[in-house]
């Protein structure tokens, strides 16, 4: 890797550090000649473009200490204070863990002030089973997370930079489910896996490699200035400093360089830089258009159902129940962007699409009962959702490929159209090039 | 450079040009067979005896892309998946009878479509492969072929004899590959039979030779076939297959030709093995009835009765304050920090549901349609509610009767392997309709209170006995009956007060599974 | 409102065109003339083509044939599709097998090939009419079955059948010669005035009023003795 790829460099190093040492797991998924672990590539992502991921997954495989090892080596945070962040799902769980209370002290006096969680404060989020949560509480977190925003009395405090990781098991007895508009605020959904028995066998046989991300003397000063009653963003200064020490003992201790926070801004940058060549562009709306698109009713509503015998009966929007939201193309490009940009790609092609859309509809899409019954038997290795993301990514992937100039082609028109010429749209059997005609007529 | 070398070096620029299509990176690696490209379960192998098989005029960095380009375009255009390949060797198959020449001519088509794609679409150096290469006696043809449709000089022989209607055929509309791989059957099949002859009078000079290469210093260009998909891709094929076939002879026609191969290729075809009573039409009313899939059961969830703390909301003035909670609200009654316990009612678990094992009785007799000469809906029908009650984890019995009185009866005892019920089902006994209560009675012993699920045309002689035998039990039956008459009335005037007994029609193709499935799926959420 | 396309502005289509874009358009367009043309005889002679086969329907049939396929260029392999494309054609008066057998030998003696062979083993109908007054220098091949009527009026030319034929084959043949390969069915040479029918199986019965010469498995049945 040449000179201009040392973040991704770096950031290969810490996932292989964590790979080798610490989530033991399996590779189950390949792009451009590399095969990664999905959980681990996508936290790695999660934390470039400051995303917000699920991870699902049975019991004690791993799902919250991926996010926990990722957070730690990228955030450059000791694992303690990344521990005493996080928040735990249980319906019991209150706003006042979550957020911050009230200093009592000061309460007794007579006067408000906020004492800040962790959670809140941190750009490292983490929270444990999320779908126990009530929704009420859910609803509190990921608004936070959208904006970056955390309220409490009458105080604010705002995240410059911050990812969010939740856990969730599978969605069976005993757990609040998480409802769709809940779920659609998450980028992506992977699946944290068994590492298969040979793998599983390594566990436990090594010393504490996580003893490595511990340092309790800086997990202590971080407590300190946490609990400091200094302006927010002094705080955070004072943060990036331990944090740097932190950083800077691991370098030393095992010859892993974490990201400085100047790095992950600075990486920001270069993803948000990242083109996209046309192949992608136009893939993602046919992508989009399957997920939106309803002949007879103008678009997709989760409350009207297409009958049998539409024309459109081979595309997804037939199989669909819902319609894709506004946060769907964002999750697929921001990822799409960190992806390439990790991979050292001058842009993002079709493959980057193809390897990050399963996992940002896999959760958004509500299929319709016949098409999951049809389904739900066959022969896989990812759990449904994702098994089905999957499928549904490459079925349109070959009519992309089966009609990729052609489609390019009908947005040139559309391009020309807007410039004032006057033309008819180029047809075509996809959904993709209906709506390209309604936009052109728009465009008159 | 090293042709491993080169391939590295080749194989990113090669996967762009094809759309980055989802396979491993390809290997050299000596072959057997004297093709060029073999393709084993999405691996493509090239053979490096191929590259001395070219006249020096062509650079290996050439022969790798377009070889590359070539093997690709299979996975990425023609045939793309096992039921497009199954659906082209079903219209070869119709005009050609010949199995072996109608897997021929499926593959020169697949080859033709596949090599004119890349040539249409892409910059390949595929053309000067075929003007390099050695050819055979199908090579030169197919060069033949390309010097005419892609305008260059392939340096083949005899360009002039290639039927005109080839010439013309709409090789890139894919919908119409079904059509256009009838007329080239119909087109190539004279060259095929002087192939077939020719190659059975050297048969015993050359055993080694690849298919229709008659020329032992020639080689084929690619051996894409069954082999070429994985095991997922042929089941999920099978099971697009047999639903768009027109009818069972259709499967039978072109699944049977291959179900060897298919074991060859790695497909578990009943998880027999290998040869042991292979059968299409089994197989056909497996897949169909695959179709019909209904969700599995989930454990039910009940109310517990008992509120619990649930979540805390914001006390505000005037609220009762006996479920405040003291801890999260510091001690404080004061609105914005005193904070009240919602109560929920809790959700248990409820009883661990249970599915009972299934008795089918069947009427095979020669009023109901022989499944393996035309869909039958009756065998149809009972694979739908073999499937869900297999999946559900119970067991499921077969007792498939016409005249069981006279021997004629198939019993499956309570079993939990899905080929061995359908092997049942698929028996047809024609001759008289009457079944044995004693052989019911004994299936209905065999487990504990099973369901029973009958299906028959009602033409039974000793329908009395079966109506009174049926107001007997209390198992949950459902009785399922095809087209109208006299017996199905008076079977229905009898039993339709009986609340256990459910009694369906079917008319059509579409109401069987649908009906079947309702009703199981009632079962299924009601224990 | 704002150009979402404007990513695709300096897309350029890939435009190469290859012969066989030409030949599949080229056939296209010889296939929709063919099918046009026998549109207009079925609209043309909708009356006469209730078809009862006399003399003079056909008669005028042929006429309306030749004025329908008039100045259209095509070839063997054209009326080989042509067949059985009509097969697939939901429409039944395109199905009624007279007026396309009449309509398929104007083609076949209007083509520009002297030596024509289709192969109609997969056509599931049996066209009747097929040969109808091929006239000297024309050699006609048929794999397959053919209908009623088959080589009526042959006028010179050489009819090979490499199937069976049904009744009237060789109607009012005049000159020429017509091989079935395998057999033949009643009022076989029914008004011949000349020519040779050759039947290599069976024929199941002989017309009236015969000139000419028919064979059966070999041998000379008409005229006997």
């Amino acid at each position: 890797m040449d000179k201009d790829k040392r973040y991704q460099q770096q950031i290969f190093e810490c996932h292989d550090f964590i790979e080798d040492n610490l989530y033991f797991n399996r590779p189950d998924l390949a792009v451009k000649e590399r095969r990664f672990n999905s959980a681990l590539l996508f936290g790695l992502l999660t934390v470039l473009n400051m995303g917000k991921q699920l991870i699902m997954g049975e019991p004690g495989l791993g799902k919250t200490t991926s996010a926990e090892y990722i957070c730690s080596l990228l955030y450059q945070v000791p694992i303690g204070t990344v521990w005493g962040s996080e928040v735990s799902g249980h319906p019991e769980q209150t706003e006042e863990k979550i957020i911050g209370r009230p200093d009592l002290g000061e309460l007794n006096r007579g006067n408000e002030e906020v004492v800040w969680s962790y959670f809140a404060q941190l750009p490292v989020k983490i929270v444990d089973e999320i779908n126990r949560l009530p929704e009420t509480k859910q609803s509190v977190i990921l608004d936070g997370v959208d904006r970056g925003n955390w309220e409490y009395l009458n105080e604010m405090i705002i995240n410059e930079e911050y990812s969010l990781f939740a856990t969730a098991n599978y969605q069976d007895m005993g757990t609040n489910s998480i409802i769709a508009p809940m779920v659609d605020r998450f980028d992506v959904i992977v699946e944290s896996r068994h590492p298969g028995p040979n793998i599983a066998f390594l566990i436990g046989q090594k010393d504490a490699k996580e003893n490595l991300l511990r340092h309790p003397v800086y997990e202590q000063a971080i407590k300190e200035v946490l609990g400091s009653k200094i302006p927010h963003e002094e705080k955070m200064e004072r943060f990036d400093a331990i944090c740097n020490h932190f950083g800077r003992f691991l370098f030393e201790k095992s010859g892993i360089k974490p990201l400085t926070r100047a790095d992950r801004l600075s990486i920001k940058s270069e993803i948000q830089n990242m083109s996209f060549d046309l192949d992608s562009n136009a893939f993602i709306r046919m992508i989009l258009s399957e997920l939106s698109y309803c002949y007879a009713y103008g678009q997709k509503r989760s409350v009207e159902v297409c009958e049998e015998g539409c024309h459109y009966t081979g595309y997804m929007c037939y199989n669909v129940q819902n319609c894709a939201s506004n946060r769907l193309p964002s999750s697929i490009k921001n990822y799409c962007q960190a992806l390439a940009w990790l991979l050292g790609d001058e842009a993002v092609d079709l493959e980057h699409v193809r390897t990050i859309v399963p996992y940002t509809i896999a959760h958004r899409i509500q299929w319709k009962e016949e098409y999951l019954a049809q389904r739900e038997m066959s022969i896989r290795n990812d759990p449904l959702q994702i098994h089905l993301g999957k499928e549904a990514t490459k079925a349109i992937y070959h009519r992309y490929v089966e009609q990729s100039d052609h489609l390019k082609h009908a947005l040139s028109v559309g391009n020309r159209c807007f410039n004032g010429e006057e033309l008819e749209a180029v047809e075509g059997d996809h959904p993709i090039y209906a709506e390209i005609k309604k936009d052109m007529e728009s465009a008159l | 450079m090293d042709r491993n070398e080169i391939l590295k070096k080749i194989w990113p620029k090669v996967r762009r040009k094809h759309f980055f299509p989802e396979i491993p990176m390809p290997v050299i690696e000596e072959c057997d067979d004297r093709v060029a490209i073999a393709m084993r379960n999405k691996q493509i192998i090239l053979n490096p005896a191929f590259f001395d098989q070219l006249d020096g005029q062509i650079s290996d960095e050439e022969v790798i892309e377009g070889l590359l380009d070539h093997g690709i375009s299979h996975y990425t255009y023609c045939p793309w998946d096992f039921k497009t390949h199954l659906s082209i060797y079903t219209a070869s198959k119709k005009v050609i009878k010949d199995k072996a020449m109608a897997k021929m001519a499926t593959r020169i088509f697949t080859d033709v479509v596949a090599d004119t794609h890349c040539v249409k679409e892409i910059d390949t150096p595929l053309p000067s492969i075929y003007r390099h290469l050695k050819k055979g006696v199908v090579e030169n043809f197919t060069a033949a072929l390309y010097q005419s449709i892609w305008g260059m000089d392939l340096r083949a022989k005899g360009h002039a004899q290639i039927p005109r209607n080839l010439k013309s055929l709409p090789y890139l509309a894919k919908k119409e590959w079904e059509e256009s791989a009838k007329k080239f059957a119909r087109a190539i099949e004279s060259f095929l039979l002087d192939l077939k002859k020719a190659a059975e009078k050297s048969l015993s000079n050359q055993p080694g030779d690849a298919p229709g290469n008659e020329n032992p210093t020639s080689f084929t260009i690619c051996s894409h076939d069954l082999d070429s998909f994985s095991p997922e891709e042929i089941e999920a094929g099978l099971k697009e297959f047999a639903e768009n076939v027109e009818d069972i002879e259709e499967f039978k026609e072109s699944v049977g030709d291959i179900l060897e191969e298919l074991e060859d290729a790695g497909y578990p075809v009943m998880g027999r093995g290998k040869g042991k009573g292979l059968d299409a039409d089994i197989l056909y009313y497996m897949k169909l009835a695959e179709s019909y899939h209904m969700p599995i059961k989930k454990l039910p969830m009940k109310k517990s009765g008992n509120l619990h703390p649930h979540s805390h909301l914001p006390w505000e003035i005037g609220s009762p304050v006996q479920e405040i909670d003291v801890w999260t609200s510091f001690g404080k009654i004061m609105p914005g920090i005193t904070k009240v316990w919602e109560r929920k009612e809790g959700e248990i678990l409820g009883d661990m549901d249970s599915t009972p094992d299934c008795v089918l009785v069947i009427d095979s007799s020669a009023s109901m349609i022989n499944p393996r000469e035309d869909l039958s809906y009756a065998v149809l029908g009972a694979g739908c509610a073999c499937d869900a009650y297999l999946r559900n984890g119970a067991r499921v019995g077969v007792y498939n009767f016409s005249d069981a009185m006279m021997g004629n009866k198939a019993l499956l005892d309570y079993s939990d392997k899905r080929d061995e019920v359908y092997s049942v089902l698929c028996k047809y006994f024609s001759g008289g309709t009457a079944l044995s209560l004693k052989d019911i009675a004994a299936f209905l012993e065999g487990s504990d209170k099973p369901d029973v699920f009958i299906i028959t045309d009602m033409k039974i002689t000793n329908l009395g006995n079966l109506i009174n035998y049926l107001k007997k039990i209390d198992n949950r039956v459902t009785a399922v009956y095809i087209g109208e008459s006299q017996h199905v009335a008076r079977f229905k005037r009898s039993l339709s007060d009986e609340g256990n007994i459910n009694i369906y029609a079917v008319d059509k193709k579409e109401d069987i599974p649908k009906i079947v499935l309702g009703k199981v799926r009632e079962y299924m959420g009601s224990r | 409102m704002k150009n979402p396309f404007r990513a695709f502005g300096d897309y350029e289509p890939n435009v190469r065109e290859l012969p066989l874009d030409k030949m599949v358009k080229d056939k296209k367009e010889v296939m929709g003339k063919l099918l046009k043309g026998y549109a207009r005889l079925l609209t043309e002679g909708k009356k006469d083509f209730v078809w009862l086969v006399q003399n003079e329907t056909v008669e005028r049939a042929y006429v309306a044939a030749k004025a329908a396929i008039n100045g259209m260029q095509y070839d063997m392999g054209d009326i080989e599709e042509f067949c059985y494309s009509i097969e697939g054609v939901d429409d039944l008066p395109y199905k009624v097998t007279g007026p396309l057998g009449i309509y398929i030998s104007a083609l076949i003696n209007y083509a520009k090939e002297d030596n024509i062979t289709l192969n109609l083993v997969d056509l599931k109908m049996d066209i009747s009419l097929i040969g109808f007054r091929l006239p000297k220098g024309k050699t006609l091949n048929i794999n397959g079955d053919l209908g009623d009527f088959t080589g009526m009026g042959v006028n010179g030319g050489t009819l090979r059948v490499n199937g069976n034929t049904k009744n009237w084959t060789g109607a009012g043949m005049k000159s020429g010669t017509i091989e079935i390969k395998k057999g033949a069915g009643y009022h076989t040479g029914e008004w011949m005035t000349g020519g040779e029918i050759s039947v290599a199986d069976r024929v199941k019965g002989l017309g009236d009023s015969m000139y000419g010469r028919v064979y059966e498995k070999g041998n000379l049945i008409f005229p006997l003795g």
